[in-house]
C-alpha cells in the first residue's frame, strides 16, 4: 500500500521535490562563496559571517515553502476527487491519513539530504533543516486535510485576532496581541521556534 | 431470504434544505435492485450512507451482515463501488490505477482485470484525466468488478455514456452477476435500462422511500383505468388510487397501483363501469407514482 501511495504522490510532487532539492543543495554552497574569493583575508571575517548569516534566512523560508507545497500536493488528488475514492477504500481513515503523511514525509527526504550534501558534512544544519521542513509539512498537512469549513475557522481565528487588535488600537487600550502571539508561536518552546534564530553560525 | 443491505429508521440531514427521514430499505441478497428517483431525491446520499462515507444522525445500516459505519473497512473490502462522478487520481495511467487499486483489495483478480482491460479496449498508458467520459466509466466499472465483490453499488454508472459504451458496461456487469450471484444496488435515471435488468425496485423522492417492490409487481400492478359513472368517493377500493382525472361527461381516468384482474368486480359494487384497463410502462408508472406522492399533503 505504501509503495503505491508513494508513487502516486511522487507524480504530484516530483517537480517541487526536484527544484527544492536543487535549491537545498545550492544554498550552503552559495552562502559561503565569499570565502573562496581571491581577495578575502582574515580581517574580513566579520563581513563574511554577516554575508553568510544573510543567506541563512533562506533556509527557514525554503523549509516552509517545501512543507507547504508538498502538503498541498499530498492532498491534491483526494481534494480533486472530493475524497470519494479515499473514503471508499477498505482501510480505516487514520491509516489512510498515515499512509499519505508518510509518503509525503519520505519524499521530503530528498531536499534534506541535498542540504546535507551541499553542506559537505551531515550535521546540525541538516538536522535543523529537516526538523523545520517536517514541522512545516505537518502543520500544512493538517490544515490542507481539512474542509473549506476548517479553513474558514482558521481564517476566522486570524481575522478575530486582527479585529481585536484594531479595536484595542482605536480604543487606546494597551494590548499587543500580535506580540504575544509571536512570542507564543516563534519563541522557544513555541511550535515554530525552529524557524527563528541564527541558522548559519553552525556547521558551515 | 437475507438482505445484503438493510436500512432501519435512518435519519440524515445535509444543511437546512435536505434530509432523509425514517428511511427503511431492504436489498435482498442476490437481487439486482434498481434505485429510482428524480434529481435531489436522496439517492446518492443514501448510497454514501450505505458505504459509510457519511455518518447518519440516527438509524441503523447493515451491509453484508456488518454494521455501517463501524465495520466500514471490512465491508468495503467486499463492495465494488462506481460513483456518480469520476473520482480517481487524474495523473495515474490506467495501468498505474490498476496497480494502486490492487494494493488495497485482498481479493483483487488480476486475470479478470486484464480480461476487462482488453474487452473495454482501454489504453493502459493513458492517464485517467485524459480518458473520455465513456472510457472513465469503463475503467471505474473494471475496478469495481476486479475486486470480486459480493455487492456492487453503482451510482448512475451509465449516465452520460453513449449507447455502445452503456451496453458494454451493462453486459460486463450482468456477466459478473450471473457468475458470482452478487447483489447489485444500482441507481439510474435511465428507467428503461433498469426495467430490463432489475428484479427489485425502490423509488425515492424528497428524502423518502415511496415504494419498494419486486419489479414484476411494480410493472404489472400500475394501470390506467377508464371508468364511467363513478361516485366522488371511492372508499373501500382494494387498490391504491394514484391519480383520478375527469375526461368528459361522466368518464374518468384512474391511475391505480397494486392492481389485480379480479378487482374489476369492485366497480359494480360502487355503481360504476370499468371500460378499459391499460398497461403502463415503468416510466409512466414512475411518473404517476411521483405525482401522486407529491399531491398528498403529508409528502411535503
Amino acid at each position: 500500500m505504501f509503495r503505491v501511495m508513494l508513487y502516486s504522490q511522487w507524480k504530484w510532487t516530483r517537480l517541487i521535490v526536484a527544484l527544492g532539492s536543487i535549491a537545498a543543495f545550492a544554498l550552503p554552497l552559495v552562502s559561503v562563496q565569499g570565502a573562496a574569493r581571491a581577495d578575502s583575508n582574515p580581517l574580513q571575517a566579520g563581513e563574511l559571517l554577516q554575508a553568510v548569516q544573510s543567506w541563512g534566512t533562506l533556509y527557514p523560508v525554503l523549509a516552509a515553502a517545501l512543507g507547504l507545497l508538498v502538503a498541498i500536493a499530498t492532498w491534491a488528488p483526494d481534494h480533486r476527487g472530493r475524497h470519494v475514492h479515499a473514503l471508499s477504500l477498505p482501510l480505516p481513515r487514520w491509516r489512510y491519513v498515515l499512509l499519505r503523511f508518510g509518503a509525503g514525509a519520505t519524499l521530503l527526504a530528498a531536499p534534506i539530504v541535498a542540504v546535507s550534501a551541499g553542506a559537505l558534512l551531515p550535521g546540525a544544519l541538516a538536522i535543523r533543516f529537516a526538523l523545520a521542513v517536517l514541522v512545516a509539512y505537518a502543520v500544512f498537512f493538517a490544515v490542507s486535510a481539512g474542509t473549506a469549513r476548517t479553513a474558514g475557522i482558521i481564517l476566522g481565528l486570524i481575522g478575530s485576532v486582527i479585529l481585536v487588535q484594531i479595536i484595542a488600537g482605536v480604543a487606546n487600550v494597551d494590548l499587543d496581541l500580535f506580540g504575544r502571539v509571536q512570542v507564543l508561536v516563534l519563541n522557544w518552546p513555541g511550535p515554530l521556534a525552529i524557524f527563528t534564530g541564527r541558522w548559519m553560525l553552525i556547521d558551515v | 431470504m437475507t438482505n445484503a443491505i438493510e436500512i432501519r429508521q435512518l435519519h440524515y440531514r445535509a444543511g437546512r434544505a435536505f434530509q432523509l427521514r425514517q428511511l427503511d430499505l431492504n436489498v435482498p441478497s442476490g437481487a439486482i435492485y434498481g434505485f429510482l428517483g428524480p434529481n435531489g431525491s436522496g439517492k446518492t446520499t443514501t448510497i454514501r450512507l450505505v458505504l459509510g462515507l457519511l455518518r447518519p444522525l440516527a438509524g441503523r445500516i447493515t451491509v453484508l451482515g456488518d454494521a455501517i459505519p463501524d465495520a466500514a473497512p471490512r465491508v468495503l473490502a467486499r463492495v465494488g463501488y462506481v460513483p456518480e462522478q469520476p473520482h480517481l487520481d487524474p495523473t495515474l495511467t490506467v495501468r498505474e490505477t490498476l496497480r494502486f487499486q490492487a494494493a488495497f483489495y485482498p481479493h483483487w483478480d488480476s486475470p479478470c482485470a486484464e480480461h476487462l482491460l482488453r474487452q473495454f479496449e482501454l489504453d493502459e498508458r493513458t492517464a485517467f484525466g485524459r480518458l473520455s467520459k465513456g472510457q472513465k466509466g469503463k475503467l471505474m466499472t473494471l475496478l469495481a468488478l476486479a475486486q470480486r465483490p459480493d455487492l456492487l453499488v453503482l451510482d448512475e454508472p451509465t449516465d452520460g455514456l453513449d449507447p455502445v459504451v452503456r451496453r458494454d458496461v451493462l453486459s460486463a456487469l450482468l456477466d459478473y452477476v450471473s457468475q458470482r450471484q452478487a447483489t447489485v444496488f444500482i441507481s439510474s435515471h435511465l428507467i428503461h435500462e433498469l426495467e430490463r435488468i432489475c428484479d427489485w425496485i425502490g423509488v425515492m423522492d424528497n428524502g423518502r422511500l415511496i415504494t419498494e417492490v419486486p419489479m414484476a409487481r411494480f410493472k404489472n400492478g400500475i394501470k390506467r383505468l377508464r371508468v364511467a359513472g363513478a361516485p366522488p368517493s371511492a372508499a373501500g377500493a382494494p387498490f391504491m388510487i394514484l391519480a383520478r382525472e375527469h375526461v368528459n361527461g361522466g368518464a374518468e381516468t384512474w391511475v391505480v397501483r397494486d392492481w389485480e384482474p379480479e378487482m374489476a368486480a369492485y366497480f359494480a359494487t360502487i355503481g360504476a363501469a370499468l371500460n378499459d384497463v391499460i398497461d403502463l410502462d415503468l416510466e409512466e408508472g414512475f411518473v404517476e407514482l411521483l405525482r401522486s406522492f407529491r399531491d398528498r399533503p403529508s409528502s411535503s
